[in-house]
């Protein structure tokens, strides 16, 4: 149950908690946490390019943006498209480094004579 | 990239191999048949039902977009919609790349990539790769992340919700029964895919299970396109009598209120051991003007009465029930089948187990171990179909596929 649900509303039940959060993937906690708080600036990032978007659009056809207009806008399908390949676009872009082959990596000046 | 397009055509043409011997009596034997067999794309949909206008009490700030409501914030509709991406980029380019790390393991240790390695095995070989484990940790993260967007939204706005539900809980049309005093096996309990709470445990599961397992499907249903392929290939019995359905495990209802919508006569209920899952439910179907009636119960203690059904199915409940759990399910629903009627539970299949490489291994391990997807692995050794014909149904594994990709269990009580 959640503590923000007045008891008596609630029609929650006891669970059992899973253990993930003690999942350590990358040998360091903190480099695991760091992985969740980078995907979750690219999220309020995009987000940002989102309103932007929005906002852009509002101003080509509308002359104005107000916030109201920005929550109501129903994209186009050709929108909702294009958005969505931009938005790879960027995830590839800015994550792909994830997949590089770092099985011979070193520590800088390791075997390494002058 | 993958889009909508490509995927459900790739269901469809698997389908259409699959189901073409079917093709005919299952186009007689449905009351609504969409214009193609399978629906292909969201523009093969059948059009959402008219929403039931402005129920009092309801909200939906920004609208719809068809069957599903919009969620209340841009900002959080854009972090949603970015964590599907990575979630798709994590299952498609971060994967491939795993994927091949893994066959580079496999090969500096002289063993042959097809080679089927015992699963501790595998997970000894590849759980410290570095680019293994960023994938792990990549989609963990936009798991954990999705539903935290959606726990805090719903719970920093609890009043807001929970007003919206009990404004519609004793509204049609359909009903809601709630069982505050069910006695809930534990298996029901976990945080299944580290859901918060799981199913049972938080008010507003059925929020985060709508818009979460939305991000799962990487937005490929969000008009409940796969529940309605399903409601609409699943088969019927042969006289054609089609007036009680039960959906079991039935979730927030997307088969159950697909059914209703293929089968507008019949009575159709939804079960689930989840009461903020049911609630959930029943809100979305009052708005959409279904007429489907949810209840908080056990799926193997329906409690109703014999041979009661024409239809009982269900959606990928049975992966996430203990062996004892299903074997006690199947028995119920034997039960309350009518002689005649058919049990066809829809859920992974078991005739294309799992793959069997290090990688496909791993995988396999991660998401039972830190996906929380408890039951999983034993429901694939647990002989469902065994299960199924000792209870007392004839089961024909051969169709139809009422689901392209997954299992065909098709179950009819002998008459």
């Amino acid at each position: 149950m959640s503590e923000k649900v007045e008891k008596g509303r609630s029609r929650a039940a006891p669970f059992i908690p899973a253990d993930t959060d003690a999942a350590i993937f990358l040998g360091n906690p903190h480099i695991d946490n760091l992985m969740s708080v980078v995907i979750a600036l690219g999220a309020e990032i995009w987000a940002d390019r989102q309103r932007i978007k929005v906002i852009e659009r509002l101003m080509e056809t509308e002359g104005m943006a107000t916030t109201e207009m920005v929550e109501a806008y129903v994209p186009t399908d050709a929108e909702k498209e294009a958005w969505e390949a931009e938005r790879m676009e960027m995830v590839e872009r800015v994550y792909s480094v994830l997949s590089r082959d770092t099985s011979s990596a070193r520590p800088f000046g390791e075997e390494r004579q002058f | 990239m993958i889009n909508r397009r490509s995927v459900m055509g790739l269901f469809a043409g698997a389908a259409s191999l699959v189901a073409a011997p079917f093709a005919s009596r299952a186009a007689q034997q449905r009351t609504a048949p969409p214009a193609m067999g399978f629906f292909e794309t969201r523009d093969d949909l059948p059009p959402p039902p008219k929403t039931a206008g402005n129920v009092p009490g309801t909200l939906a700030p920004r609208g719809r977009n068809g069957r599903m409501e919009r969620l209340p914030e841009i900002d959080l509709e854009s972090r949603m919609d970015f964590l599907m991406s990575v979630r798709t980029f994590a299952n498609q380019t971060l994967s491939q790349a795993a994927g091949r790390r893994a066959n580079d393991i496999l090969a500096s240790k002289g063993i042959s990539p097809d080679t089927e390695l015992p699963m501790q095995e595998a997970i000894a070989l590849l759980q410290d790769d570095p680019v293994v484990s960023a994938r792990t940790r990549t989609w963990m993260s936009v798991q954990q992340l999705s539903w935290n967007n959606m726990k805090a939204e719903c719970e920093n706005n609890a009043d807001t919700y929970l007003s919206e539900m009990e404004a519609v809980d004793n509204r049609g049309p359909g009903t809601l029964e709630l069982n505050p005093d069910l006695e809930m096996p534990d298996y029901t309990r976990h945080e299944i895919h580290i859901q918060p709470g799981g199913y049972v445990g938080n008010d507003f599961a059925g929020h985060m299970y709508d818009y979460g397992t939305n991000g799962f499907y990487t937005g490929r249903n969000d008009q409940d396109a796969l529940h309605m392929t399903a409601a609409f290939g699943l088969p019927i019995p042969e006289d054609g009598k089609v007036k009680r359905i039960l959906d079991l495990g039935t979730g927030v209802g997307q088969l159950a209120m697909a059914l209703k919508e293929r089968f507008p006569d019949a009575e159709v209920w939804g079960i689930d051991v989840g009461g903020p899952m049911v609630r959930y439910g029943h809100l979305r179907a009052v708005e959409r003007g279904l007429d489907v009636n949810f209840a908080q119960r056990l799926a193997e203690d329906t409690r109703f009465p014999d041979n009661h059904f024409d239809l009982v199915t269900s959606y990928i409940m049975l992966h996430e029930v203990s062996p004892q759990g299903t074997k006690d399910i199947v028995n119920e629903a034997f039960r309350i089948t009518r002689p005649g009627g058919i049990f066809y539970p829809i859920d992974f299949n078991l005739k294309n187990p799992f793959p069997r490489t290090a990688y496909g291994q791993y995988r396999r391990w991660w998401d039972h171990r830190w996906n929380n997807e408890v039951w999983t692995i034993k429901y694939r050794t647990n002989g469902l179909q065994d299960l199924v014909r000792a209870a007392g149904f004839d089961l024909n594994e051969e169709g139809p596929v009422a689901l392209p990709r997954f299992g065909v269990m098709n179950a009819t009580k002998p008459a």
